[in-house]
């Protein structure tokens, strides 16, 4: 399977650990209760309260010294019943590994991923089977021996007991596992070949969201599928207005890095899949597809794009997305007049469309919290709810109910949209710029299956020269010109500076060529009084803004580059790219396919913002402390469990545990959220012994129906149940995961979920040992 | 007389299997006292309940019915646990370790400091005279040897109720002359000692009050030296006598219409011998004693 992130959802872990905390903290208290009132009334009650208290006063009278003597002993017996044979195994294994897994005629990344892989693997799976027997095993073998007899009557607490085996057994693990560590990396080191050492990398990697939008425009969560089973990737036609657009959030100096000549850059790393649909010359092959980056700033595609859902609303999204706010308001009001007069030919679609495209771009436009765009928000947002109206009423009808459709009402809250976008056409201008930087194209490898060499690795310089397009350059001149202007360094004695073309090549980077063509052009105008000077300042005489002037002139040809370069503009990628609207700094890379005919296939971590690389080991030993918390967490429940029944059956107990947790957790979490397709347990059963698919369903009476459908229901109570209680093991294999790929282990996303996942167990579990222990007999066989 | 150290009223204890079902009735309604500075024996036949009624005593098993206190607190109060000490019937004890660091993980367990458990240990390895073999791990100990390390653990933290489960079982006549003299001394101390044992010979040698159950019923409790009092009959210790002097003696005593007389004697009981045997082999090695020897120094 590929290798994908996904952010852990602490909110939603959080709240079933405190829902199950809760549940098991009931139990232990009611089933006791109950038990003892059972069989001796109000005495069991009283006998209830006594062990409650005597319960609790344990746990406030714990001994850090006790649990540190219990700890060592649980040590000394492990170093002297020999459980250090484990290395031995160990050494043996790694010394004959080398013969199956040595290729060095594989890539790089391959054999440094094979030798990770094998490696930690070994590690795991050597202490597994170790741990699990001694925490199963050594509770239970001391009350057999009864040794545990002259401990409890110390003034050990039982919960001391409880704990000291386990930070005992802990302290083993975690030395068995720092030796085995380190003699893995003195054999990783030695073991893969020279020429693949350079791949033992441990990259930094910032992920993205990423989302896409259509060739007709529209903005989508997927992509096309061009059939693959998994559907991982999705994919974008070439030649086409098809992008991938990935979102990198929380970019700032610490995502770039340094190159040899100490210039600051963003790297970007990707492997995207590459798939054609005719055949190609071979040179064409070889060569495999084409793709490009843009970084863009694009709040208007951000904030309405989302109208180009319905074919209807078309033209008035690429009416916005063009900044043409005024042939957008006219679109509007010819849309309301359709509204008014023929509502039927609109599509019910049409009119989701709409309402869900207005919302988007009213939330988008008030969370820009700009003044100066006032209430527009707050009327785009209004008429989406007038227009959701509108839909369930539709939607009323469908089901054949007689309802008044607000199409009146919706009309008119469109109209004050139409009236507020005319009125705040210039604002809007001035606020939601876009800013387009093209990168040079490069090529994507067709062959997917060796997907690591499709790895294209960008280097983006932190100052960005580019040739820029229109609006762009519009921008950029009437932002450099004002800002000269406010400095009043554009005249000199009512006319142009003579060293203004100098301080232009100087101050804004531009060409000698073309500071000269601005400023004859500057000239021209002012000749032409189309500019005027004011108070010994330069100023457009028909009052409109800077970049109206200068965009007038760039349509008009007037401003065309006369260097062989064109118009090259010089921009700061962290003050320039990264936007900021509300204290969420984002970079937006848009990914095009260029050639026809082809397709170009991205998941979420296809690409990634690659930070500067951390040692290779760094990664590793991260890999090393995760199977050390998931060992911990064995040792934790074993521990838990043989305090209340024997070795074995403690030992299939935490077997149980762990294959569930670490095989199914993830499929029961989503069969349980519905995810994953199919009908329930006992229907499925019926299905595949009647030869039927589940859109048939079942051929059995209604009756049976309702108690196959009960018993699932009730199968998934059970589910629920045991998802909650088993730990999700998958948590810590994250981090090798990471690792084997040659990426660091990030903390927030793998390293805190391992952590988190250990003390969430470990708490209860503590607690629930600490109270079986006590509350049993040592003697009763 | 001094107070309770131990109270027990009306306890029952019922063995029960897996389903919940009766197995044995080990201990029927027992009611009792230890008081404060005796040395009070448990009797009993094999599977009587005395290890039962300790174990609960203990708070290693619940009671099915009945109350009890030990120093004053309930059973199952783990901090009762910082003033006694209690030698299992047989030392339950970790293999792996030696005497040293048994004795110091017991003591850790009393949050004892480092230097207090390292003079404790130092005594009582002394004191039960493992000196030599303190450094062996237990596993290659003798049984008596387990013992003597069992009892020393049971005494680290210099306890104020001592709970001994037959504690001179598998000791040597040597051993199980000094744990007597041990229990003497506790008591000289002024500590509680309470133990279960069928040798009836040790406990009528240090036992103050004694209690005897039968099928975990209490049959006989009491002072021993009441207990075994014959209240009919005489006895007289004197050197050996001539054969004129017995009939004299008789003679006096028929005067007082006294005509049961017997005259034997006495017999040095083996544990004597044993000890004497010892102790003479120590100061004179290498050689065996003829009968005569022994007898000859019995008289002494
Ligand atoms: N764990 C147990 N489960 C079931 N029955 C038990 C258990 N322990 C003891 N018994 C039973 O309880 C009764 C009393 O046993 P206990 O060990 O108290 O006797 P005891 O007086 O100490 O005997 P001994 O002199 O042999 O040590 C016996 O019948 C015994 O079989
Ligand atoms: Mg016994």
């Amino acid at each position: 399977m590929d290798f994908d992130v996904r952010p852990y959802n602490f909110t939603s872990a959080t709240t079933s650990w405190l829902i199950l905390l809760a549940i098991l903290a009931g139990l232990g208290l009611v089933l006791p209760l109950a038990s003892l009132a059972g069989r001796g009334g109000a005495a069991g009650l009283v006998d209830f309260r006594r062990g409650l208290i005597s319960y609790l006063e344990d746990l406030f009278s714990l001994s850090l010294r006790r649990i540190a003597a219990l700890a060592s002993l649980t040590l000394k017996e492990a170093v002297r019943r020999k459980a250090l044979l484990v290395f031995v195994m160990f050494a043996v294994l790694l010394m004959f590994a080398g013969w199956f897994i040595t290729d060095s005629n594989e890539r790089a990344e391959l054999q440094v991923s094979v030798h990770v892989t094998f490696l930690l693997t070994a590690i795991s799976w050597l202490l597994l089977p170790a741990l699990i027997f001694l925490s199963c095993w050594a509770l239970p073998e001391d009350i057999r021996l009864r040794s545990l007899h002259t401990v409890v009557t110390k003034p050990a607490r039982r919960m001391e007991i409880v704990i000291g085996r386990m930070a005992g057994l802990g302290v083993v693990v975690a030395i068995l596992l720092v030796v085995m560590g380190v003699i893995g990396q003195f054999w990783l080191s030695r073991r893969i070949p020279e020429n693949a050492r350079s791949a033992l990398q441990c990259r930094v990697p910032l992920f993205g969201e990423l989302y896409f939008i259509s060739s007709e425009g529209q903005p989508q969560e997927t992509g096309l599928n061009v059939g693959d089973v998994w559907a991982y990737r999705s994919h974008i036609p070439g030649n086409s207005r098809a992008r991938a657009v990935y979102v990198f959030r929380g970019v700032d100096e610490s995502a770039l890095t340094r190159n040899e000549q100490g210039e600051e850059e963003l790297l970007l790393e990707c492997r995207f899949e590459a798939f054609r649909t005719v055949k190609g010359s071979e040179s064409s092959i070889v060569k495999g597809i084409s793709a490009q980056y843009t970084l863009s700033v694009n709040p208007r595609e951000e904030a309405f794009g989302m109208l180009a859902q319905s074919e209807a609303t078309r033209a008035i999204a690429d009416a916005l997305r063009e900044g043409q706010y005024k042939t957008a308001s006219a679109e509007l009001k010819k849309l309301t007049e359709r509204i008014r007069t023929a509502p039927g030919e609109l599509r019910p679609a049409d009119y989701f469309g709409l309402h869900f495209g207005m919302f988007v771009s009213g939330t988008v436009l008030e969370n820009r919290k700009d003044p100066a765009l006032g209430n527009l928000g707050r009327l785009f947002i209004e008429a989406a709810l007038t227009g959701e109206g509108v839909t369930a009423a539709l939607q009323q009808q469908e089901r054949g109910e007689k309802v008044e459709i607000p199409y009146e009402a919706f009309a008119a809250k469109v109209d004050l949209v139409a009236d507020g976008l005319t009125e705040r056409s210039a604002v809007l201008m001035e606020t939601l710029q876009r800013m387009e930087v093209p990168l040079p194209s490069f090529n994507v490898s067709e062959y997917h299956d060796l997907d690591e060499s499709s790895t294209n690795l960008t280097r983006i310089p932190r100052r960005l020269r580019f040739v820029a397009d229109y609006e762009t350059l519009g921008r950029f001149l009437a932002a450099e010109i004002a800002r000269k202007n406010d400095a009043g360094g554009l005249l000199a004695d009512g006319a142009l500076k003579a060293s203004l073309t100098e301080e232009l090549v100087k101050e804004s980077r531009i060409s000698q060529l073309n500071a000269e063509r601005l400023v004859a052009v500057l000239g021209e105008q002012l000749t032409a009084g189309t500019l005027a000077v004011d108070a010994g300042k330069l100023k457009v005489a028909d009052g409109r803004s800077w970049y109206l002037f200068f965009d007038d002139l760039i349509r008009r040809e007037q401003l065309v580059s006369e260097d062989t370069e064109g118009w090259m503009i010089e921009k700061d990628l962290l003050q320039d790219l990264i936007q900021d609207p509300n204290g969420d700094r984002y970079l937006r890379v848009e990914v095009a396919c260029i050639n026809d005919q082809m397709y170009l296939g991205m998941a979420r971590p296809d690409l990634f913002i690659r930070k500067a690389d951390q040692p290779f080991w760094v990664g590793y030993w991260k890999a090393i402390l995760s199977i050390l918390l998931m060992l911990l967490l064995i040792i934790v429940l074993g521990v838990t469990v043989s305090c209340v029944v024997k070795g074995p059956v403690a030992l299939l107990f935490t077997l149980t545990f762990f294959i569930v947790g670490q095989f199914f957790h993830d499929f029961m979490i989503r069969k349980l959220a519905g995810v994953e397709k199919g009908t329930g347990t006992v229907e499925s059963m019926i299905l595949i012994a009647q030869h039927r698919n589940p859109e048939v369903g079942m051929d059995v009476s209604s009756a049976t129906m309702n108690v196959v459908r009960a018993a699932d229901l009730g199968l998934d109570g059970v589910l629920r149940g045991f998802s909650m209680i088993v730990p999700d093991f998958a948590v810590f294999n994250r981090a090798s995961m990471y690792v084997e790929n040659r990426f660091d282990v990030p903390f927030r996303d793998v390293l805190l979920p391992s952590i988190v996942v250990f003390f969430g167990f470990l708490i209860p579990c503590i607690l629930i040992g600490g109270a079986l222990l006590k509350f049993r007999e040592l003697e009763a066989k | 007389m001094s107070n309770a150290v131990i109270e027990i009223r009306n306890l029952s204890k019922i063995y029960r299997d897996f389903w919940g079902r009766k197995k044995v009735q080990a201990v029927k309604s027992l009611s009792m006292d230890v008081m404060q500075g005796e040395v009070f024996g448990l009797l009993g036949p094999n599977g009587s309940g005395k290890t039962t009624t300790m174990k609960m005593l203990l708070g290693l098993l619940f009671p099915t019915s009945g109350e009890m206190t030990i120093l004053g607190k309930p059973a199952s109060d783990v901090t009762k646990n910082e003033r006694i000490g209690y030698l299992p019937e047989e030392s339950y004890l970790y293999r792996f370790l030696n005497a040293d660091e048994t004795l110091d993980f017991y003591g850790r367990l009393f949050n004892m400091s480092a230097a207090d458990r390292a003079r404790r240990a130092d005594e009582l390895i002394e004191m039960v005279g493992l000196g030599k073999a303190r450094r062996r791990q237990l596993k290659e100990y003798s049984k008596g040897m387990t013992r003597r390390i069992g009892l020393a653990q049971a005494l680290i933290n210099n306890p104020d109720l001592v709970l001994l489960d037959e504690p001179t079982s598998g000791l040597d006549p040597i051993g199980t002359r000094e744990m007597k003299d041990l229990i003497i001394q506790l008591k000289a101390q002024g500590k509680t000692v309470v133990m279960c044992s069928h040798q009836l010979a040790d406990v009528q040698d240090v036992c103050d009050r004694i209690a005897v159950l039968f099928q975990g019923e209490l049959k006989v409790l009491g002072r021993v030296d009441e207990l075994l009092e014959l209240r009919n009959e005489m006895q007289m210790r004197t050197p050996t006598l001539s054969d004129e002097a017995m009939a004299d003696i008789r003679q006096v005593l028929k005067k007082h219409n006294v005509s049961d007389v017997e005259f034997s004697r006495p017999k040095a009981d083996l544990e004597q011998l044993f000890l004497r045997t010892v102790r003479e082999s120590g100061e004179r090695p290498g050689r065996r004693f003829s009968t005569e020897e022994v007898a000859a120094s019995g008289r002494n």
